[in-house]
């Protein structure tokens, strides 16, 4: 597999289909990868294909110093994937200015990662390149997917209020969650706003919660559950818990969940006359 | 003065501190976590890592506190400081290379004013460190001129020499009141030298090497190159035990508010945001560069110390797996020309 990746790549430099191709290249540890951007065809060996390659590379099309690189080549697994439809949806990328590598996955990190467990994408929903035998996607149910909020929804409101007041107390405002975020793309974030300042800057309580809040409701209806925010806390908060409820309600409510279809409407930027008003409460 | 100090009496040491009045912060398991935070009890307390996922800095630098508070009535401003921030505690099981991070900021806290937040706080705590019996590949203490088990910044330094005792050395006079007013927890040692259990830390780079190149090497493709894939979040100034901006906000209605120290950190894009709209360092590659020359060239310049003490949290923690013993073992190689 990696080296058909690495060939593709090779491919696709040489013929200068791309600029630059975005993967994984090995970390400072074997258990860790690393994104590499890879502009030469000698390089190529510099790509790699493990279990570790957790990292959603999609993140970099927001990012000045990756893109003007030129035409990238993304390396894609399914969960990445689905944020280049989200990302074509809401108007940040034309999928011809990009390159697609999917590769098929049976799931990363060690131990796997929470979002593998009901994991529906094995093969990318959408690519140019498909790197790896193509693996049936599976199905599962609305319960099935949304099944580690189980214990959460257990807890009553109390117990979920002094459950989030002791996760954001940790929060020390890095801002890695929303930096490692591919669809928290604003060039000027609220938090970064100060007239009026929306949020308080301080990591205390109160800014903690408006902060965590506020994150997690402006990926209602787009986050497509790659849970780099989790992954990079250095507070450990389960950030996902907030995403994954926040699609429950959607799916729930508007029978939409975020990077499956590039023809589906946009969920928060779509009014249907039987849109449900239960989540108005 | 030496001494010895049981693991078995770690809870009377404990119970011994909150006696004396002392608040007690120490290594405590938190799921995926070992944090410094308050102990109540010895059962809290987790030895048996490497590093804790945070550093000392916020005992005495918090990651957000308030100043002063105000009030504006009429033609009257009133303001009010804080007091009772400095609070008599015991920081009980750092690493050496934490501790060493205090006299480094000393400097740069007592340079041309003295921040009272930290000097008041600094006088209040002590630290008693316990030296490195592990480590990992991420840290770099001996390429920084220290080891893991210096006792730079440390008031007292415990050094392991069986599976359940410790050698204790006082380092400061801080330290000596410290252990004299706990005499019974500790015991003499006994004759003979005692087999330090001490990690091995590689040396990964010449410091020597770092500064000369930085001094010619403000322009150079390596920055980019290197930090293409740094995603500008604050995450590894702020694990940071030498990272020490701040900024300061007031949060206020029209007539009262508060004034707050927060953290903050030059790989943020608006760290250096003019109001015009300008941007000194408008590129991450700039922003990386920064953080390098202001540890090993500028911080160097000023203070003559090093703004690093090698304890690698900044690599462990970075979401895009950017390692700074990297950047300096690639600046620090002799066929590594100036462009």
């Amino acid at each position: 597999m990696i080296e058909a990746l690495r060939k593709k790549a090779e491919e696709l430099l040489r013929s200068k289909t791309v600029d630059v191709v975005y993967g994984y290249g090995e970390g400072s540890v074997p258990e860790r990868t690393r994104p590499v951007f890879i502009t030469k065809p000698e390089d190529v060996n510099k790509l790699t294909w493990n279990k570790y390659c957790v990292y959603n590379l999609t993140t970099y099309l927001k990012k000045q110093e990756a893109r003007k690189l030129g035409k990238p080549a993304i390396v894609v697994k399914g969960c990445d994937a689905k944020t280049i439809t989200v990302l074509i949806k809401e108007s940040q990328i034309k999928r011809e200015d990009i390159y697609i590598i999917g590769v098929t996955c049976t799931g990363i990190g060690e131990p796997p990662a929470t979002k593998c467990k009901a994991c529906d994408v094995n093969t990318p929903l959408i690519y140019d390149e498909l790197i790896g035998e193509k693996i049936e996607n599976k199905e599962f149910s609305f319960d099935e997917r949304y099944a580690e909020l189980d214990e959460y929804e257990k807890l009553s409101e109390k117990e979920k209020w002094d459950f989030w007041q002791k996760q954001f107390a940790k929060c020390i405002k890095c801002y890695a969650c929303s930096s490692i975020c591919p669809l928290c793309f604003c060039d000027r974030c609220i938090v970064d706003k100060n007239q009026p300042q929306w949020i308080d800057p301080s990591a205390h309580p109160r800014g903690n919660l408006s902060w965590n809040v506020t994150r997690a409701y402006h990926l209602a209806g787009r986050c497509i559950n790659c849970e780099e925010c989790q992954r990079v806390c250095p507070a450990d908060i389960p950030l996902n818990l907030l995403n994954k409820k926040l699609a429950k309600e959607t799916e729930k409510n508007f029978k939409y969940r975020s990077g499956y279809n590039v023809d589906d409407e946009l969920a928060m930027a779509t009014y249907k006359e039987d849109d449900s008003e239960d989540i108005f409460k | 003065m030496e001494k010895t100090l049981k693991k078995e009496n770690f809870n009377s040491l404990i119970t011994g501190l909150k006696d004396k009045g002392y608040k007690t912060i120490a290594p405590k398991k938190d799921n995926n976590l070992v944090m410094l935070d308050e102990v109540q009890s010895a059962d809290e307390i987790h030895l048996d890592h490497v590093q804790t996922n945070n550093s000392v800095k916020e005992f005495f630098l918090p990651k957000t506190e308030k100043i002063l508070s105000y009030k504006i009535e009429k033609n009257k401003v009133s303001m009010e400081e804080p007091e009772g921030f400095a609070v008599k505690t015991v920081i009980f099981g750092s690493r050496p290379c934490d501790a060493a991070s205090l006299p480094v900021m000393d400097k740069v806290f007592n340079w041309d004013c003295s921040d009272k937040f930290w000097v008041e706080r600094r006088e209040a705590i002590t630290v008693v460190t316990i030296a490195c019996d592990k480590c990992d590949s991420y840290c770099f203490c001996t390429s920084v001129n220290l080891a893991p088990d210096s006792k730079e910044g440390s008031d007292v330094l415990l050094t392991k020499i069986s599976d359940d005792e410790y050698l204790v050395e006082t380092v400061t006079e801080k330290g000596e009141g410290l252990i004299k007013e706990l005499e019974t927890v500790f015991s003499d040692p006994a004759g003979g030298t005692p087999e330090r259990q001490i990690a091995s830390v590689e040396k990964k780079f010449e410091i020597d090497k770092v500064k000369p190149w930085l001094d010619e090497n403000f322009v150079n493709k390596v920055w980019a190159e290197f930090s293409t894939k740094c995603i500008g979040c604050g995450a590894c100034t702020f694990v940071c035990p030498t990272c020490h901006c701040f900024d300061i906000v007031d949060e206020c209605t029209m007539s009262k508010g508060d004034r707050v120290k927060n953290w903050d950190g030059c790989q943020f894009k608006m760290f250096t945001l003019h109001t015009s709209g300008h941007n000194p360092r408008s590129t991450q590659d700039q922003r990386w560069r920064q953080r390098i020359m202001h540890k090993f060239k500028y911080y160097v310049e000023k203070f003559d110390n090093i703004l690093c003490v090698g304890c690698g949290r900044c690599s462990r923690v970075c979401p895009a797996d950017m390692n700074i013993s990297e950047m300096l073992e690639i600046i620090a190689t002799e066929d590594n020309q100036k462009e």
